[in-house]
């Protein structure tokens, strides 16, 4: 049984160009006219067939724009598809826009047990990882202080230690290994392999191609929403590289 | 929908956390803190009672506590409202990041607010008590139900007002006003007897204002020692079934695509 699966999922966007809708708008527009004038849509994925196996590690490459983090939040759950079936088999732990959701006037410990507590821990099971997530974010006395005087570096690392204190069954991953200065970038890339070897399934998004080769067993290559290309690392890398040399003349050229 | 209440519960930690975070949040640097909760009630209510006594001819033993379940009552209804306008927009981070039940996020507010609630409802129980004493405790045993269906009305009231300001932005205004005017025509200020007797026509305003007939279950037995009337307790109960009704169809239709409209 697969963990993961994706059956022509698409995901489309209804972008507004003032922001959001008023009643007033919705009354004119959407009930009487039908007109589409404040809002435009966004294919942000199209036909998306994907299996996630168990011992699948996986990379997705692809341009800015090309869908990769809106894949991995679908993937994740937090985006529902608006067409196509996404099934689900297995615990999902997800890397991303983990800097957000920190409570500004709580200090860096409380921090640590109620985003614990959202990633499923319980007072008591906290208690244990509290110390070693404490080490490893090496924030020492400014956990005391209100995560309100964090720098964004200092935000990054607390947010990265949490969430890698787990035990993922299918882990989703966005780009976190570049994560605060560069000590704390190979502690952190240190980490990640740790936690993908003891998860069942991986999913990286990484603009490293490097890290990738080494991390990935196969790589999607994600265009405009859709897959261009899945296959093993060197072969997508080495036409994905191309490609993006080409487009890179292409502008040079222009 | 077991599931959905199960991974509230699963949850529960994380909410609570939420919860005392708001409480603490709310008197950071005062020094009475949670005393503030205490005061803006009874400083209300004398003021009040002090100007409406006079005026109404009310005795100040009856009115005193009349005054301050209302008060209480009506402080929580409008924050709940309100936070529960926000509820979406404050948890957004979290929403982005971790797919968890909505129904989290107002349940938050709601219990913020219950919590100074409670507070409210204390201080009136205790002032009936010097006052009054009771002379009937079955009857208080009314207010246990009557507590839990404010809860659940309130909870579900925060998740309409949730979607719906998530929607249109202009809910939470619109629903101000429209507070605004329900608190005229909900007995806070004045009794329903004393209305009554000059304007025999508001009964029927006051049987199916939901907000009159809620508090007329948590006035009954505190302050009357008294069961509430069948018609309050009917009443309260149908609309309870409505906006609990209407909060799940909210969430059923709203719950996966929220995020597309935050």
């Amino acid at each position: 049984m697969s963990l993961i699966k994706l059956e022509d999922v698409g995901l489309k966007f209804h972008v507004r160009r003032a922001g959001r809708v008023s009643l007033k708008d919705y009354l004119l527009h959407g009930m009487f006219r039908r007109s589409k004038r404040n809002s435009f849509e966004v294919q942000a994925l199209e036909h998306v067939n994907l299996t996630v196996d168990e011992g699948a590690r996986l990379g997705i490459v692809g341009h800015n724009g090309a869908g990769k983090s809106t894949l991995l939040k679908l993937l994740a759950g937090v985006y529902p598809p608006t067409t196509g079936r996404r099934v689900v088999n297995g615990r999902i732990s997800s890397l991303f826009e983990i800097a957000l959701g920190f409570e500004p006037d709580a200090n860096g410990w409380e921090n640590i047990a109620y985003r614990g507590y959202l990633q499923g821990e319980t007072p008591r099971s906290i208690r244990a990882k509290i110390e070693p997530i404490a080490e490893f974010s090496e924030l020492g006395d400014f956990l005391n202080m209100p995560v309100r005087y964090y720098s964004s570096g200092m935000k990054v690392r607390l947010a990265f230690s949490i969430a890698t204190s787990i035990e993922p069954e299918i882990l989703i991953v966005d780009e976190v290994l570049s994560a605060g200065d560069m000590a704390f970038q190979n502690k952190a890339r240190e980490r990640i392999k740790t936690l993908m070897s003891a998860a069942r399934a991986v999913i990286i998004v990484s603009h490293d191609m490097k890290a990738l080769e080494l991390l990935c067993e196969s790589i999607i290559w994600l265009d405009h929403g859709k897959i261009q290309a899945i296959g093993p690392p060197e072969d997508i890398i080495k036409s994905y590289t191309r490609q993006q040399n080409q487009s890179k003349e292409k502008r040079q050229a222009a | 929908m077991t599931g959905y209440f199960s991974d509230i519960w699963r949850l529960r930690h994380f909410w609570m956390a939420l919860v005392r975070i708001d409480l603490r949040q709310r008197y950071r640097g005062t020094i009475i803190g949670i005393g503030w909760s205490l005061l803006q009630p009874i400083a209300m209510t004398a003021v009040l009672c002090v100007v409406f006594s006079a005026a109404l001819g009310q005795s100040i033993r009856e009115f005193t506590p009349h005054l301050l379940t209302g008060l209480t009552f009506w402080a929580f209804i409008t924050s709940i409202v309100m936070q529960g306008c926000q509820s979406f927009f404050q948890g957004e981070s979290y929403i982005r990041q971790h797919p968890a039940p909505l129904a989290i996020y107002p349940l938050r507010a709601t219990l913020g607010a219950g919590f100074h609630f409670l507070l409210g409802m204390l201080i009136a129980l205790a002032f009936v008590w010097c006052v009054k004493g009771f002379d009937n405790l079955p009857a208080l045993a009314a207010l246990i139900p009557a507590l839990l269906i404010l809860f659940v009305v309130g909870w579900a009231l925060a998740i309409c007002m949730g979607v719906a300001n998530v929607l249109f932005q202009d809910s939470q205004h619109l629903i101000g006003i429209v507070l605004q005017m329900l608190f005229y025509l909900t007995p806070i200020l004045y009794t329903r007897e004393f209305m009554l007797e000059k304007a025999p026509r508001f009964a029927p305003i006051f049987d199916c204002n939901p907000f009159a007939v809620m508090l007329e279950l948590i006035r009954k037995p505190l302050l009357d020692g008294r069961l509430p009337s069948t018609w309050a307790i009917s009443a309260s109960s149908i609309f309870a079934l409505l906006i609990v009704g209407l909060a799940a169809l909210a969430l059923y239709r709203y719950e996966k695509r929220m995020i597309f409209y935050l």
